[in-house]
């Protein structure tokens, strides 16, 4: 591929800082400003698993906290959830990865718009700020909504939180909003504008991939859920009635009039369902390299991958409405959100396929990353293949809110990312840090992360069976609530417990290591992407010295035949070997 | 990246401004001479694609750019499509339900009476 | 320009080439160009999602809807005319984005007073416009007595997306007269003299998308 163009990159200046504020709280610099979203991110993070844990212990052993109320366990419900979701899946994966890995393997020095990068950063960490006022003393706390945040129930009375919580919630996402439309066209712009010499878009690593598609999904699904915002601070604050109908509530005839709440739902997942793959898709691009790294053999069918990430990118905006399946919505449209929401198992299905055959026949090393990323697929396929009876409506609609979907979309959409995005870590870590994470610390945080998720979400689907509602504060003595329902409920609890606590391995290992850890060198898995071809560890400000490198091949290039060694970094020229 | 501008003859610019101001006249009319059903409807929605149109085209360069930026620009907003005919369809079975379970207008609901709000559950 | 070259190619190599070439994806597009045109797509999807919800309400709606052009009308020489202060804003939108494309234009030509005067009058225009909606508000509002929870012509959402869309739409030429005004002084003070001119365009952008914005409110609004 003979090419004349120059990558602008190299012809303009870099913004360099001179004062320490410049360069580690104000910075420009990618890297920083991705360490900066990670630590808020993992930080809000554990806060939602705090609360997590208050709630398992509360519906397992009822008496055991009596001043956590119910209105603190939808609240906790609701935070749990949003948070999660936004604050520590969505930046982590675009803020942190996204920020770490696109300039490192697009060969670019830095974002397009370094300043606007940084803002991005700030204002995400405004939407933290807000999003947490609700927890200050004498604001009537969090709401209580759930996630979904449907009306009418979220801004009537009685709702725990329905002035303050609410406005709060609502606030926070509408920043949130822009902090991620900042950072993401930067990522977009980067990726399709500031590569470097020879780096074309087939020759990325899925990683960066699996990012592009994901921030793509996430300019064009957040608007919906932006003008959702909006309309339900007006709805709430100044009392129109976009989503209110005309209803009585706790005796009292309410001034709203006319609304449509079904249509709040329909753009809440307009939005909403994009954001699953918005979540899903850079955890397949990080594992798809983690996978072709650790088992030093090439991605089997790279350019099926590739597509296969469009085409999920695609149909997952005509699939919005298998959320509400039960809503009340024109009952011909099952019949159309089913079958897309079927269709979309095809290319889901060709990336699980193409992981095994990855695998097949390879060099297993069973390093840490490796066994996030080998676990990442079985929890995926678990949550996937739970997902085909969702996606059916008459199969969803007797298992519509109880146990069952819990146990789905945590498998599927929860703790898959959260083992991709360590999986990520462990791997990334030497290369952000210049040395390795304790290996021990690893295994131990990694057996009991993997073997405690599964006892906590496999017994789920038969609670969900057997007709255990989800988002219940306390089931009491119900006729259809057997005992072994509650002993399953005792077990999970105690395992999240102890989930929820080995989580400090990993923090400890993280902090441990930066100061401890054993010098890593500048490519200690072998691996072939750009980000490993730096000329310093950790990368240098404008990461690659004087001149940009120039990339010769794909980086899935391990245990060619011929080679003394057995990877051959994208840098390597054709015809070379190392 | 000197030679990257759009510089084509002012005439374009002139003549796509004075057709604008003739599609918006146009789509005036059909409102003062009061058409209905599809004609207006027909009407409206071609007056404002053809003014959508010749905005993206001359005055946002579109029609000079490589077809990569167009598709890139111009495809993503089809699933907007699915978005409003879905809800249109929907609108129509949500409204009809209104008139069958509320009648055809909907009064607000009176007041309960005080003793309504104490019966308990 | 390597255009000529590429002409017989036809439009799909084109975009298989480019899309599978190295550095750029979209040939001879700036960083900001291509960052704004991205922006643009994004925010097409708020303002459809604005209008589109608008329809499912309106369309679910058993209360009567007023009737724009009545309600939108304006004395003129004691006769009542509809929609007329919306046909002059349309016609400001459309004369502010006509001076636009002059200015960008002229900076291709590096004639900076030129662009100067252009933006700066688009600017005026765009202003102009926020004024004569600050108008119709205060009418609406004042002689209407429609409110953003109720209107006493039928359907309180009537009110509700009048002023919550054209509300979005004005704060955007509000922020689009900033931009302008700031970009206009920057080129006069000489702050481009030695790079390009391609800011002007890229503002030309987005003026041009809140006109186009306008084309889809006054169907869809004034006219329904």
């Amino acid at each position: 591929m003979a090419t004349a163009e120059i990558p602008y990159q190299e012809t303009v200046p870099l913004h360099h800082p001179k004062t320490w504020i410049g360069k580690y709280v104000f910075s420009q610099d990618h890297k920083v400003i991705a360490v900066q979203y990670g630590i808020t991110a993992m930080a809000v993070g554990l806060v939602a698993l705090f609360l997590s844990d208050l709630m398992r212990i509360q519906i397992a052993f009822p008496e055991f906290m009596d001043w956590f109320v119910e209105d603190y366990y939808y609240q906790s419900i609701t935070m749990h959830g949003m948070i999660m979701v936004i604050y520590l899946l969505t930046a982590f994966l675009l803020g942190a990865f996204g920020n770490f890995t696109v300039p490192l393997m697009c060969g670019a020095r830095d974002m397009v718009f370094p300043f606007v990068n940084m803002l991005s950063y700030w204002v995400y960490l405004l939407s933290v700020i807000i999003l947490l006022l609700a927890y200050i003393p004498g604001l009537g706390g969090p709401t209580g909504a759930g996630w979904t945040l449907y009306p009418p129930q979220t801004i009537t009375e009685g709702t725990p939180g329905a002035d303050w919580g609410i406005t709060t919630m609502l606030a926070s996402l509408a920043v949130f909003i822009v902090a991620f439309t900042m950072g993401g066209l930067n990522y977009i712009t980067t990726i399709l504008q500031a590569r470097t010499r020879g780096m074309s878009l087939m020759r990325l690593p899925l990683t960066v991939w699996g990012i592009f598609v994901a921030t793509f999904l996430g300019l064009l699904a957040f608007p919906a859920l932006f003008v959702s915002a909006i309309m339900m601070i007006l709805d709430l604050k100044i009392g129109t009635s976009f989503f209110m109908p005309a209803i009585v509530s706790l005796g009292q005839t309410l001034a709203y009039d006319g609304g449509q709440p079904l249509l709040f739902q329909h753009l809440f997942w307009f939005f909403g369902h994009p954001e699953v793959y918005i979540v899903a898709l850079p955890a397949f691009g990080v594992v798809s390299d983690l996978i072709s790294v650790h088992a030093r053999k090439n991605i089997f069918g790279y350019r099926l991958m590739v597509w296969a990430l469009v085409f999920i990118g695609i149909l997952s905006f005509i699939v919005w409405a298998h959320h509400m399946f039960v809503a009340g919505m024109h009952p011909y449209f099952g019949f159309f959100f089913a079958t897309t929401t079927l269709i979309i198992a095809v290319p889901t299905a060709i990336k699980v396929y193409n992981w095994i055959l990855t695998l097949w026949k390879a060099n297993i090393k069973l390093t840490v990353p490796m066994l996030y990323a080998l676990s990442f697929v079985l929890t995926f396929i678990m949550g996937g293949i739970t997902g085909l009876f969702l996606g059916n409506v008459i199969i969803d609609i007797p298992l519509s809110d109880t146990y069952f979907v819990v146990a789905h979309f945590h498998m599927v959409m929860g703790v898959s990312p959260i083992l991709a995005i360590f999986g990520g870590i462990y791997h990334w870590y030497p290369k952000l840090t210049g040395r390795m994470l304790n290996d021990t610390l690893g295994k131990w945080h990694f057996w009991i992360t993997f073997l405690g998720t599964y006892i906590i979400y496999f017994p789920m689907h038969y609670l969900g069976f057997i007709g255990v509602p989800r988002r219940y504060y306390e089931n009491f003595d119900s006729s259809f609530y057997p005992a072994s329902a509650q002993l399953l409920n005792e077990v999970i609890t105690y395992t999240a417990l102890v989930v929820g606590v080995a989580q400090l391995l990993y923090v400890i290992n993280l902090v441990h290591s930066y100061f401890y850890g054993k010098p890593a060198g500048d490519n200690p898995w072998g691996a072939n992407s750009l980000e490993w071809c730096t000329p310093e560890t950790p990368p240098g400000h404008g990461n690659w010295g004087d001149r940009l490198p120039t990339v010769h091949r794909w980086a899935y290039d391990y245990n060619v035949p011929g080679s003394e060694k057995d990877f051959i970094p994208q840098t390597v020229p054709q015809g070379q070997t190392s | 990246m000197a030679e990257v501008g759009q510089q084509h003859p002012i005439k374009v610019y002139f003549l796509v401004w004075a057709l604008l101001f003739v599609f918006s006249i146009a789509s005036y009319l059909v409102d003062f001479f009061a058409f209905e059903g599809h004609l207006r409807w027909f009407l409206i929605v071609v007056f404002m694609l053809l003014k959508a149109g010749f905005i993206v085209a001359v005055f946002m360069h579109m029609k000079w750019e490589r077809p990569t930026l167009i598709t890139a620009i111009l495809v993503p907003p089809l699933v907007l499509i699915v978005l409003m005919y879905l809800l249109a369809y929907e609108a129509d079975y949500a409204w009809a339900s209104r008139i069958v379970y509320f009648g055809d207008v909907v009064e607000p609901i009176p007041e309960p009476p005080p003793s309504h709000a104490a019966v308990p559950h | 320009m390597a255009e000529a070259a590429e002409t017989d190619q036809g439009p799909l190599t084109t975009i298989v080439n480019d899309w599978s070439s190295d550095v750029t994806t979209f040939k001879a597009v700036p960083w900001g160009k291509a960052m704004m045109w991205i922006f643009l797509l994004s925010d097409t999807f708020i303002f459809t999602s604005f209008l589109v919800s608008y329809m499912a309400v309106r369309m679910t709606q058993t209360d009567a809807w007023p009737e724009p052009s009545e309600v939108f009308s304006l004395e003129a020489f004691g006769v009542p005319v509809p929609l007329l202060l919306i046909a002059i804003m349309t016609f400001i939108l459309i004369t502010s984005s006509g001076t636009m494309a002059m200015a960008v234009n002229m900076g291709y030509r590096k004639r900076k007073v030129a662009v100067f005067w252009l933006m700066f009058a688009t600017a005026l225009l765009g202003a102009s416009f926020v004024g004569m909606q600050a108008f119709e508000w205060t009418k609406l509002i004042g002689d209407e007595g429609v409110r953003a929870w109720q209107n006493p012509m039928g359907a309180a959402q009537f009110g509700s997306f009048f002023f919550m869309i054209t509300g979005f739409h004005g704060l955007h030429v509000s922020a689009g007269v900033v931009y302008l005004l700031i970009v206009a002084f920057r080129v006069l003070r000489g702050k481009y003299d030695n790079t390009s001119f391609e800011i002007v365009e890229i503002t030309g952008l987005y003026w041009h998308f809140v006109d186009l914005v306008w084309v889809f409110i006054f169907a869809f609004f004034y006219l329904w």
